[in-house]
């Protein structure tokens, strides 16, 4: 009886609190089918449009949304593409070999995911637009700054969790620290190498600060900062604010259904001890 | 060949972490001790005179030969035009004044290399500051002559290029630093720091600890659960804020909407234009957003304890309330300290959210110190202030992982 109610109890905080994190999204998509007339005054709190519309998702198309989208993809992937590659190599050696500074090193990574992101952009800024980097797609390269060290974590323990003895009976036949690497951890460490990758992806399409100092230009422009761009200075088209979010929110909401145990995994990884 | 293969498999690890280190030291290390090295510096991107870091005056030489010439040609047309013998006079005393001048400035101060900047000494830069002075005041005096000139406006103008030659350091020292402590805005935007970070962190991690102890609990639709909690960490910061600015919108928002129907802002369009109201969105909007991550840490945590350790302690008698406070959160300890760390620094950094949702406003009520600090460097162009106050905030940031580290005391690197 008791733990029947207790049950119906959490059942009813748990449907809440989902309601509380899915519910802007309902009213935002809801609100994009909305003509701007329904938008504003008495009718902006109902919840169905009287006169459906998608008259913002085509304005989208003028305003670049879907470039800056492409821009946004472009990116992330060179970074993530990079970045695992990197991050790969340096885990391997921290987690399975012997070299001197590996503490320095380590200390080094972690000090830099934490140090705030504004005190690398000034400098950053400065040696783009001297060498004209800056609206281009050279920011794929301080991207590194901030996805490195996650991925390095992250692999760390995956690479940790590889049975030494695989390493131990290749080395007796001969192999080279490469190609047992190569050969025989890389394989094995495939699930890590995935979430790192997932991680790195999420972190790079997500920023913001860099992207809106280096790449100005709205032909440029990833889509975290277009976006920030609909709210104008005087007049805001919430049509089209809403119907945009839904548009750059898609992506997301795939990989996180797609993807959901390795963005655990990353999270956690690290984060707890086991 | 073999002995290379060896070489390789010994160095193994170094060339493995080379990539790493390159990357480390070009995007992390170098900006890091650049933005060091323009905290010293009074260093104002659109401002010629401090456009780069001196740390020694300079003199354009190739300006002030090219300005020389033209004030020489400006005389001779002068020469041409004036009527009394007495002004010519005084345009030749100028043309001798300008070749002493010349004369000590080819021996003494350009260098050897005759190149276009040349350093300037302490004596060199008053020399050229005199010389400047002299050059000016005697054009000055010529042209208050009642004489019918050719081209005041114009040689006045050039002549004032003698000026511009002279670039001086711009090295501050402290000065910076010194403006940062004073500076009545980084004050304001520390303390709007601090408490955003410390009302939606708190908030955070008790919701947090409690949604992870009720999905801990929850029997069914646990990887629903775990998908939609990931969606508001998942999604850009910016994007969040954006659909945040519609539901706090003071004539369609349906939050602001709510908010004034329950009574907490008397009209539903004061809720960003209150400090406190934009206060309070923002945090709403940052807890509703990393709430459900802080969530998962903890039930990750949660579910590496082994149930037996309640089952034992239940057999002692110990009441759920004793559960929790002798068995669940000791062992969570390293979870706690890892996601509170994160957390705090994520929100003593705040940026994205702020800049997209109030853009520091009402009036400055709402500017964290990374806004500020953008706003200093991008707006103003002023990177060496900016420089000095981000460089606070990183000294700020070791502050918070230091006293987290003694406080929970747990151990950060290594086991």
């Amino acid at each position: 009886m008791n733990t029947k109610k207790t049950e119906k109890l959490l059942m009813t905080a748990i449907f809440l609190y989902l309601l509380i994190i899915v519910f802007p999204f309902i009213w935002v998509t809801l609100t994009s089918f909305k003509p701007e007339s329904e938008i504003w005054g008495s009718s902006a709190l109902k919840l169905f449009a009287d006169r459906p519309t998608m008259e913002h998702y085509e304005a989208l198309f003028k305003a670049q949304i879907f470039n800056s989208l492409k821009n946004s993809l472009i990116i992330s992937s060179i970074t993530t593409v990079y970045v695992t590659f990197i991050a790969a190599f340096c885990s391997y050696a921290i987690a399975r070999l012997q070299f001197r500074f590996k503490k320095i090193l380590l200390a080094v990574i972690l000090a830099t995911s934490m140090f705030p992101q504004m005190i690398v952009v000034g400098p950053i800024y400065r040696v783009f637009v001297n060498l004209g980097w800056t609206n281009s797609y050279y920011i794929t390269l301080p991207y590194s700054m901030i996805t490195l060290p996650v991925a390095i974590f992250i692999l760390i323990t995956h690479f940790s969790k590889v049975p030494k003895e695989m390493e131990e009976s290749a080395t007796i036949d001969g192999a080279s620290k490469l190609t047992v690497f190569f050969k025989i951890i890389l394989p094995l460490a495939l699930p890590g190498i995935f979430t790192a990758a997932i991680m790195t992806f999420i972190g790079v399409w997500n920023e913001f600060l860099l992207s809106l100092t280096l790449n100005s230009d709205a032909y440029y422009r990833t889509a975290t900062v277009a976006i920030s761009f609909l709210r104008g200075q005087f007049q805001i088209f919430w049509g089209q604010v809403t119907a945009a979010t839904v548009v750059v929110t898609i992506p997301t909401l795939i990989i996180v259904i797609l993807f959901q145990k390795q963005i655990i995994s990353g999270l956690t990884s690290g984060a707890v001890k086991e | 060949m073999k002995s290379i293969f060896k070489f390789i498999d010994k160095k193994t690890a170094y060339i493995l972490i080379t990539p790493a280190v390159i990357f480390i030291l070009l995007f992390s290390i170098f900006p890091i001790l650049g933005s060091l090295r323009y905290a010293f510096f009074d260093f104002q991107l659109n401002d010629r005179a401090k456009s780069g870091l001196y740390m020694n005056s300079q003199y354009n030489m190739a300006l002030y030969n090219e300005t020389i010439e033209y004030i020489r040609y400006f005389l001779d047309i002068e020469e041409s035009v004036v009527q009394h013998d007495s002004t010519k006079h005084q345009i030749d005393d100028i043309r001798a004044l300008l070749d002493s001048h010349d004369q000590y400035v080819k021996k003494e101060i350009a260098g050897a290399d005759m190149g276009a900047i040349v350093r300037l000494d302490q004596e060199g830069l008053i020399y050229v500051n005199g010389m400047r002075d002299d050059i000016n005041s005697s054009l000055e005096r010529l042209y208050s002559l009642d004489e019918p000139f050719y081209s005041k406006e114009d040689t006045l103008a050039v002549a004032s290029e003698l000026d511009t030659a002279i670039i001086e350091s711009n090295f501050s020292g402290f000065d910076n630093f010194g403006r940062v402590l004073t500076d009545k805005r980084v004050g304001a935007t520390i303390t709007f720091t601090l408490v955003f970070t410390f009302i939606s962190v708190f908030l955070e991690l008790c919701l947090g600890m409690m949604l992870a102890l009720i999905m801990n609990k929850a029997l069914r639709g646990r990887g629903m659960i775990r998908t939609i909690s990931l969606i508001p960490w998942a999604i850009p910061t910016s994007v969040a804020a954006l659909m945040w600015s519609y539901l706090y919108d003071g004539s369609s928002g349906i939050v602001a909407h709510m908010f004034s129907v329950i009574g907490l802002i008397s009209e539903s369009t004061q809720l960003l234009l209150s400090s406190q109201g934009a206060l309070g969105a923002i945090i709403l909007a940052d807890v509703w957003k990393t709430t459900p991550y802080m969530a998962l840490l903890l039930l990750a945590g949660l579910q590496l304890i082994p149930n037996s350790l309640y089952e034992s302690s239940a057999l002692d008698g110990a009441s759920k309330l004793q559960q929790f406070r002798y068995v669940t959160l000791p062992l969570l300890k390293p979870s706690i300290f890892v996601a509170l760390l994160f957390r705090t620094l994520d929100a003593f950094r705040v940026f994205d959210l702020i800049y997209v949702l109030t853009g520091g406003g009402p009036g400055g009520a709402t500017e964290s110190i990374s806004i500020y600090a953008y706003k200093v460097m991008f707006a103003q162009t002023r990177f060496g202030y900016g420089s000095a106050i981000v460089l606070i905030m990183a000294v700020a940031v070791g502050i918070i992982t230091f006293a987290y580290i003694k406080l929970l005391n747990v151990k950060l690197v290594g086991e």
